[in-house]
């Protein structure tokens, strides 16, 4: 999805930047014609209208900033969810699966269930007991994680 | 650097563990062995992130829990050069590394003798307070634990973690009364913890089932738990577990005694009990069909707790065709 946004971004910059080129143009060119037209009747007496842009440019320019806003608007990754119950069913449906960020690493600030350090209690641990049932674990032949799993 | 070198790893499985510590004699090599820093040497070192010390400190107690003591000591050192010795957190580390390699108990009463010695000097020391306590339980002085964990809490009454702590080892103890009220604290400082509420259902329904005279307001208040860390949380597989548990045995002890008392703890009505009853069945079943097939959005369940559910729901089945 994000090369659509993307895409979408980069062409609205492109149009802008012609839309700006163009404008820059026509009143370069308008200003000289306008002043070789006066130097030509320098004596008609009539001062020379400033002639708005013409309308293409201006639609042009609108254009390309709504194409802009669409582009970075679609870009935007996914919102978090506000409600608590929608946000917690998450943290414990989808795990850490839930939270992969753009570049397929796991959000960097996601932490779980931010209440499980009142079950876990890392200020009270009990080192002996967690060598112990490691030791068991490896007695029974325990195997490491995949590397995948971290 | 994964993420769970930033989080403390104690909930963590063992092939976790054995993972990161594996990990750890690279890790500690690629990271600058000791960082200064107000020195010019250090504009050209990589900047020190808070996460480096984080890392070191997980680390630490992942190498502890594997048996690699020489990383483990590694990592103390160096935090001890960047914090110094008397930082209280350190103090509470080196602790820990000594109760981890002592030989027995003889060793372990040194340490707690070391601990007392720094609280004499610094009773203030919030760290080292709680590891002796912690130590009291390694050496199966629950009683004294209590009492020095109560003290702990009557000069620091707002910490969630030693009113969670102090509710375990009452509940370990068999004293319900005094775990639910220990959980109830933790509730009032913490009141939107889903697994905290969940813990609170099954302190209350462990309480239920000893104690015959009051079964059944607890088990209605353990349902009202329950309900509760449903509603703070979505498909919560715990929550829904203890609700199955609670309504189930509430409908078959109804049926015995049927003397209802107005108050806010009055038995629910039969009804809404049945309701609940068949809510969790068909949410529990929703989990499992939907953990066990692997569906995207739904792997995040422990193995172990949809089996567990998996189970209940197949007692249940029996029993009705039976």
């Amino acid at each position: 999805m994000t090369w659509i946004s993307n895409s979408i971004t980069g062409l609205g910059l492109i149009f802008l930047t012609h839309a700006g080129y163009s404008a820059h143009e026509h009143s370069a060119l308008y200003s000289t014609s306008a002043a070789t037209l006066t130097s030509i009747s320098s004596h008609g007496g009539t001062t020379p209208t400033v002639a708005s842009l013409p309308l293409d440019i201006s639609i042009e320019t609108i254009v390309a900033i709504f194409m802009i806003c669409l582009g970075l608007v679609l870009g935007t990754p996914e919102l978090r969810p506000i409600q608590w119950r929608v946000w917690a069913g998450k943290i414990e449906r989808e795990g850490e699966d839930g939270f992969i960020g753009g570049d397929g690493e796991v959000d960097k600030y996601y932490v779980g269930n931010p209440f499980r350090v009142l079950e876990s209690r890392p200020g009270f641990v009990d080192i002996r007991k967690q060598r112990s049932e490691f030791a068991a674990w490896v007695r029974e032949g325990g195997q490491p994680a995949p590397a995948s799993k971290s | 650097m994964s993420s769970s070198l930033l989080h403390p790893p104690a909930h963590l499985p063992p092939s976790v563990a054995l993972k990161l510590s594996q990990g750890a004699p690279a890790l500690l090599r690629t990271t600058p062995s000791s960082i200064s820093s107000y020195s010019l040497s250090s504009l050209f070192r990589a900047a020190e992130t808070p996460e480096l010390w984080t890392v070191y400190e997980n680390l630490m107690l992942s190498c502890l829990r594997t048996g690699d003591e020489q990383s483990a000591h590694l990592c103390l050192e160096r935090l001890t050069n960047r914090f110094g010795a008397d930082n209280e957190r350190l103090m509470a580390l080196r602790g820990l590394f000594q109760e981890a390699i002592a030989e027995d108990d003889a060793a372990l009463q040194i340490v707690l003798k070391e601990y007392e010695t720094i609280l004499n000097n610094d009773p203030s020391n919030m760290p080292v307070s709680k590891r002796r306590i912690a130590l009291l339980k390694t050496l199966t002085k629950i009683p004294e634990a209590i009492t020095a964990l109560n003290q702990f809490l009557e000069s620091s009454p707002t910490d969630a973690e030693a009113w969670a702590e102090l509710a375990d080892l009452y509940v370990v103890q068999g004293m319900y009364q005094q775990g639910i009220f220990a959980l109830e604290e933790v509730l009032l400082i913490t009141p939107n913890a889903w697994n905290m509420h969940a813990r609170l259902g099954e302190v209350l329904y462990m309480a239920a089932i000893s104690n015959d005279f009051e079964a059944n307001k607890y088990l209605s208040e353990s349902l009202r738990r329950f309900c509760r860390s449903i509603e703070l949380c979505d498909d919560y597989l715990r929550g829904y577990y203890g609700l199955k548990l609670t309504s189930s045995k509430l409908l078959s002890s109804s049926s015995q005694s049927s003397k209802q008392s107005k108050s806010d703890t009055a038995p629910l009505p039969t009804s809404t009990v049945e309701r609940l009853n068949e809510l969790a069945t068909a949410k529990l079943s929703e989990i499992v069909r939907r953990s066990a097939g692997g569906e995207k959005g739904w792997t995040g369940y422990d193995q172990a707790e949809v089996i567990a559910a998996q189970a209940l729901l197949d007692q249940d089945k029996v029993s009705i065709t039976r």
